[in-house]
This record gives C-alpha cells, sequence and structure tokens, in this order.
C-alpha cells in the first residue's frame, strides 16, 4: 500500500457528468479534490444516451419542475459549454394516428400552454413550415412546435469539467476502483483504492466522499454501509449512417419509447427504450433485437428514410434513478435530482451521494451536491459554475477563429479541431506538417489533435481518445482510420509496441455495437471491416 | 440474346470462369454492377461484357435455367447453355439478409448457413467470425440446388460457396480453383 496519509478536502466518485461537474464545481470553490473513476470518464450513462439538449418541453405537460430545470440548464449550457452544444432547435410532431389515441390538436394546445408556464419559448409551425425546416421528418405530419432543443457532445462536455477541474488543482485517477471506504466510528474519512493499471492499492483520506457513481451508486453505498434504492432503468439508441435530420424530432403525445431523434455531428440518434434491468447487467449492456425493432419503427414514424439508412451501430445506458425513501414498494420512482446527506438521513458523516437527475441537469446536480459539501465543511464559497464558461467555450470572438499564425489556410482537420476543443485548440502544434496529416476522415481528426489529447487530457486508449476526439465514430466505425490512429496514439504513448492491442481493443467494441444490427447494409459493412483488417495483413488481426 | 454461358459476377471467380471458357471457344457474356479491381481486366475478354446491369430473375424449369432478366435488358432475357453465378458473399450482395432472413436473391439457391443469429458473429474482432463461412451449398465442383433438386446447368463459384471465405490467406487462389472447377463442368 502507497501514500498513505494523502488528505483531500473531498473525494468524488465517478468520473461521469455528475462527478466531473461536481470536481469542477468543488474545485472552483476552492477545494482540494480528488476524483476516481474505476474506468475512463463518461464510460457510463454519460456517454450512452442521445446527446439531446433538452429544452424541457417533453416534461412540460406532466412535471412542470422538471420541465423548468432544463429549460434553465439548457440556456445555461449554452453559455458555459457552447463548445459542446449545437444549436439545432427542435420540433414536436402531431402525426394522424396521434389524433387517434388522444393526442392530436387539442393536446398540442394543452403542450404549448404548458411550455409556456415552464419557460419555454414554443412556437406552433404550419406543417409545410416545418417541412421546411426540417426536409425529412414525417410528411404526413398535421401540426409541429419549435423549441429550442439542440445537442450537447456528452464526452465533449464531461472532458471539459474534468479539463476545468484539473486546472483548478483537482487530481483525476481514472482507471482507479473504489475498494472499500476508510470508517472512524460513524464517519466516512478516506477510501481504499485499486489502480488498475499498476494493481496497486492505495489509500487516500478526505473530510467528504461524494458517492457520484450513477446506476453504480447502488454499489457504493452499500460499500458506505447506508442503502440508496435505486433502479436501473436500460436505454437503448441506434446511430444512423449520416446526419439525416439537422432539427431535433419529437412527437407531439406523451413520452414514449423511441420518439426522439437527435443529429449529433456527423450522424443521427434515434432513442430510447426503458426497461429495468439486473444490477448485473449494467456492466454490460445489449441491445435486443426487439429493442431495434422497436426503435426502427417509431423511428420511420418521425422520419421516413431512415427505413433505407444504414444503421451504425446499437447501444444502450442505464439510467440511475431512485425509489423515494419513505416508499417501500419502489414504485414512486423520481426522475428529478436526489441528492442525499447521509449524516441526517442514516447517521454517517462524511458521505454524500448526489444522482437521478439527467445529462441536463448535471450542473445543478453538481451544485447541490458542492453545497452540501460546502456546509460540512463550513465554506463559504458561492457557486459559479452557472456564469463561469467551461475551458474551450470561452466566448465567440476568443475563439471562433483561432487568430494564430499557425492556423493560417487551416485544413479541415484543423477547422474540426476548433470545432471539437474550441479555444483549447490554441495547445494544439499546429506548426508541423506531420500534425496537420488527417487520422480519422469521418470527424476529421489530425494527428496533432490526437497528441494534444493524449498530452492534456488523460488519453490511455483509443477507447479513451474516441471518447475525447471522436476518432472512428463516423461512417465508416474506424474502418479506414484505427491502424493509423493506433499507431499515432502507440507513439505518443511512448509504447509502440502495444499499436496492435490498442487497435484490436477499439475494433472489438465496435464490432460489438455492429453486431446487435448485423443485417442489411451494417452486415456487408462488417464483412468490409473484416476484410480491410484481415486480408493480407503482416500484422495478425486473424486468429 | 443466346450464349454459350452467362457469368453473373465480374469479380476475380467471373472473370477466371470467363477466361477459361473463352480459351475453350465458347461464347460468354459477363454481367456485372462494377469494374472494380485492378487485377482482374475484364475488359480484355473478348466476351459480351455487360457492365452497370444486375441479374433481377430467372426463369427455372425442371432443373435447367432457361433464361435472366435483368435491369437495363428490359425486354431482351439472356439465354445461354450454362450459367456461372459468382456474386460474391455479402458487401457484393451476392447474399442478402435482413432482419429475418439470409437469401441468394436471384434464385433462391440451398445455402450453408445457422440460422442462430446469437452464433454469427464473435465478440472478439480478430476471432473467427461465423458468417463469413456462409454462402451457397456446393454438392461438388460448383454445383448448386434449388430446394434440395439439384440444378442442371448453373455452377456457383468463388466467394459465394459457402466453402470459401475471403479472409483466410489463400483465398484467391481458392476463388480461382472454383472458378476453374466450375468452368470444367461446361462441355
Amino acid at each position: 500500500m502507497k501514500n498513505i496519509g494523502r488528505e483531500f478536502d473531498v473525494i468524488v466518485i465517478g468520473g461521469g457528468i455528475t462527478g466531473a461537474g461536481t470536481a469542477r464545481d468543488c474545485a472552483l470553490r476552492g477545494l482540494k479534490v480528488l476524483l476516481v473513476e474505476r474506468n475512463d470518464i463518461a464510460d457510463g450513462a454519460t456517454g450512452r444516451n442521445h446527446g439531446l439538449l433538452h429544452s424541457g418541453a417533453r416534461y412540460a405537460v406532466k412535471d412542470s419542475e422538471s420541465a423548468a430545470e432544463c429549460i434553465k440548464e439548457n440556456m445555461i449550457l449554452r453559455r458555459i459549454a457552447r463548445n459542446c452544444v449545437d444549436d439545432t432547435q427542435g420540433i414536436f410532431i402531431t402525426l394522424p394516428e396521434d389524433a387517434d389515441s388522444g393526442y392530436g390538436l387539442d393536446y398540442q394546445k394543452q403542450f404549448i400552454e404548458a411550455c409556456h408556464a415552464s419557460g419555454i419559448n414554443a412556437r406552433v409551425l404550419d406543417p409545410k413550415e416545418a417541412l421546411r425546416m426540417e426536409p425529412s421528418v414525417n410528411p404526413r405530419l398535421i401540426g409541429a412546435v419549435q423549441v429550442p432543443d439542440g445537442s450537447v457532445d456528452p464526452f465533449r462536455l464531461c472532458s471539459a469539467n474534468i479539463l476545468d477541474a484539473k486546472l483548478h488543482g483537482a487530481e483525476i485517477m481514472t482507471y482507479t476502483e473504489l475498494k472499500s471506504f476508510i470508517r472512524e466510528g460513524d464517519s466516512i474519512v478516506g477510501v481504499r483504492l485499486l489502480d488498475k493499471k499498476s494493481g496497486e492499492t492505495l489509500e487516500c483520506r478526505a473530510r467528504v466522499c461524494v458517492n457520484a457513481a450513477g446506476i453504480w451508486g447502488h454499489n457504493v453505498a452499500e460499500l458506505a454501509g447506508v442503502h440508496v434504492g435505486m433502479y436501473p432503468a436500460k436505454g437503448a439508441l441506434l446511430v444512423f449512417g449520416h446526419r439525416v435530420n439537422n432539427v431535433v424530432i419529437n412527437r407531439c403525445r406523451k413520452s414514449a419509447d423511441g420518439d426522439i431523434l437527435v443529429p449529433g455531428d456527423t450522424v443521427t440518434v434515434i432513442g430510447t427504450t426503458s426497461t429495468k434491468v439486473p444490477f448485473e447487467e449494467c456492466d454490460n449492456m445489449s441491445v435486443t433485437r426487439e429493442e431495434v425493432e422497436l426503435l426502427l419503427r417509431e423511428g420511420c414514424a418521425l422520419c421516413p428514410s431512415l427505413a433505407q439508412t444504414r444503421i451504425l451501430r446499437a447501444y444502450a445506458g442505464v439510467r440511475p434513478l431512485v425509489a423515494a425513501d419513505n416508499d417501500p414498494t419502489g414504485r414512486s420512482i423520481s426522475r428529478g435530482i436526489v441528492c442525499l446527506d447521509h449524516e441526517t438521513r442514516d447517521g454517517l458523516k462524511g458521505f454524500i451521494t448526489i444522482t437521478g437527475g439527467k445529462l441536463m441537469t448535471y450542473r445543478l446536480m453538481a451544485e447541490w451536491a458542492t453545497d452540501a459539501v460546502c456546509r460540512k465543511l463550513a465554506v463559504t464559497a458561492a457557486c459559479t459554475t452557472a456564469d463561469k464558461p467551461l475551458p474551450g467555450s470561452e466566448p465567440e470572438d476568443q475563439y471562433k477563429e483561432v487568430k494564430l499564425p499557425q492556423f493560417a489556410g487551416a485544413n479541415l482537420g484543423m477547422k474540426a479541431s476548433v470545432g471539437r476543443q474550441g479555444s483549447m485548440t490554441e495547445k494544439i502544434d499546429y506548426t508541423s506538417e506531420e500534425n496537420r496529416e488527417l487520422i480519422c476522415e469521418c470527424e476529421q481528426v489530425t494527428v496533432g489533435e490526437i497528441r494534444y489529447a493524449v498530452k492534456e487530457l488523460g488519453v490511455t486508449s483509443l477507447l479513451d481518445l474516441r471518447r475525447r476526439t471522436r476518432v472512428g465514430m463516423g461512417t465508416c466505425q474506424g474502418t479506414y482510420c484505427i491502424y493509423k490512429a493506433a499507431k499515432v496514439l502507440a507513439e505518443a504513448l511512448g509504447k509502440p509496441e502495444m499499436e496492435q492491442q490498442l487497435a484490436e481493443e477499439y475494433l472489438s467494441e465496435r464490432w460489438k455495437g455492429m453486431s446487435a444490427v448485423g443485417w442489411g447494409d451494417t452486415l456487408r459493412e462488417m464483412e468490409f471491416m473484416q476484410k480491410v483488417y484481415k486480408v493480407g495483413k503482416p500484422t495478425s488481426f486473424n486468429r | 440474346m443466346k450464349f454459350d454461358t452467362v457469368i453473373i459476377g465480374g469479380g476475380l471467380a467471373g472473370y477466371t470462369a470467363a477466361k477459361t471458357l473463352i480459351e475453350r471457344g465458347l461464347r460468354c457474356a459477363v454481367i456485372t454492377e462494377g469494374l472494380s479491381l485492378k487485377d482482374v481486366p475484364l475488359r480484355s475478354l473478348p466476351c459480351s461484357l455487360f457492365v452497370g446491369d444486375r441479374v433481377l430473375s430467372a426463369d427455372v424449369e425442371d432443373g435447367r435455367v432457361l433464361a435472366l432478366h435483368t435491369l437495363r435488358l428490359e425486354d431482351e432475357p439472356l439465354e445461354a447453355d450454362n450459367y456461372i453465378l459468382a456474386t460474391g458473399k455479402f458487401f457484393s450482395k451476392g447474399l442478402l439478409v435482413d432482419m429475418d432472413r439470409i437469401y441468394e436473391p436471384i434464385f433462391g439457391l440451398d445455402l450453408d448457413a445457422d440460422q442462430d443469429r446469437a452464433k454469427w458473429f464473435s465478440t472478439d474482432f480478430c476471432a473467427d467470425q461465423l458468417f463469413l463461412h456462409f454462402g451457397v451449398k456446393n454438392y461438388g465442383g460448383g454445383r448448386v440446388a434449388l430446394d434440395g433438386v439439384m440444378l442442371k446447368n448453373l455452377f456457383a463459384a468463388g466467394e459465394l460457396l459457402s466453402d470459401i471465405s475471403g479472409i483466410e490467406e489463400d483465398a484467391d487462389d481458392r476463388i480461382r480453383k472454383s472458378a476453374a472447377e466450375a468452368a470444367a463442368n461446361i462441355r
């Protein structure tokens, strides 16, 4: 055991968006922070959702509180995370068959009123106007409402929070698993950790520990000896081979499966479903054929051309839903934010759980959790995360045209770097021809951006690199670029011998998502991918 | 239009079969969706070459193929004494797969393919993938069957056959060999 006696003010457990946001908020308030994550950042539900910047309209009729929360955070993220947000706008459409199930134009009226009551700017569109705004929308629509939806890159958002936490002194340990808590009397005073890469164990102490582990927070709470009644709700999604729509398309009816189609960077995502799954399955989600059929059917109702569009892959995440404390049956499940101070709830000092909520409200969740930490530590610093831009998202004039001599005659890859890394692009060395070379053509990722990600963003594998740069996430799913990316990454890591292993690990991860939809053009692509990597190659991808 | 042999598919297998038969003096036609591989000099063959065309359906009677109908030669069926099918596997659409079935789209030939989709893909990308071994069932020398009945004048060659997978190291040799075997059936 090493590093005994390392002291922090707060240890945040979980490197998803909630943990990242909490670490940033704590660091900004002057606390000494450690964040531990057992895999990579954004590895759980943070990286497995729509990437939808909710306007809140979806919740307006049933849950005005959530709707108001959403629109408020929506407006905040447009300011502080402008580099992660794409202001696509969204429409809620009504189809003829919706009228038969009680969600016709009368409901649309009720929907708009509810939006306005929650502070959401909703505007009725004539069906023709909606078709002009989004030509891919189902032309049979009889009504449409425009709302300020958008898309948000959750990987980039999480990474920016982590980076800012680091810039303010936080220590980030990825691939580090919580093994147990150090307990003294009725207090949690630290953690015992396993460094999964080196196999070493270590102890760190802190005055407060924050459980921000999403659905895995259930297990973290058990380790601390308290119980949080969580309900793992699986959501499956499909990614299509190109950006079919430019505007988020929703169904104007009671929330149901597969009724949101979100354009994200170069692709389009349809989702989602909601199924309760056992905790054991949370680490290895797979999408079933029934889920794919349902998503395709509902997706085609929003946008008929999806029927002819290649599906890139399928994936699933697990929502950390929480049962109300006073409901032993678990029927009353909240989708709102749950912040538990286990001292008042269970008599356990130095331990806080922040859970529930959603990607959209991560900043508010982090604020609540940090407020609770500060109360315990008698720190009075106020929260500034609603105003202070994330790294890369400084106001437009500071980054949109990165005004550096090296950007004269910038190629598409360099411009794409600005799109992804924002003002942080200044840190990418684009002075050499080599660094300007493209590696991933679908997403336009350069050698320079890969080297930057290794140096500044804590990348250890191609999967980590994907979460920082979108390498291999586009139309070809890595078919044309992963062998190149593996070489650049292995060299940047100073481990050239790892090249093959890095590529295999990445391809197998893509393969899993493709296998779930292994028919039609996806299967054709799968045969092609196998051939690219296995036919006549000196290194052996063929076992 | 009448030929001695019509070859469907202009990849390595189709080219090799056509070349073999032309050298024996047979009058051949090759139908191919595209010209792709640089080492398959289809254009150099003295035969009728239908590039950018696709066979939509076939007339089959008493175990014999009588004629082919293509996308571009709308009212002009292609007739021949013998036919060679060399359309490859999935990427080249020799085999089509949808959510419910896997099939050979022109004739509906009998296939070797596991119906249990859970077995099709190994989770390890680098491991052998069962679906790459699916294809038309080879009854020897490229002889094929339709609903269990052997066809008399249709032979399959190349990767379309279940016993040839393009992934294997000696795939090109095996593809050429299967094309030569199919051609050898034609007298």
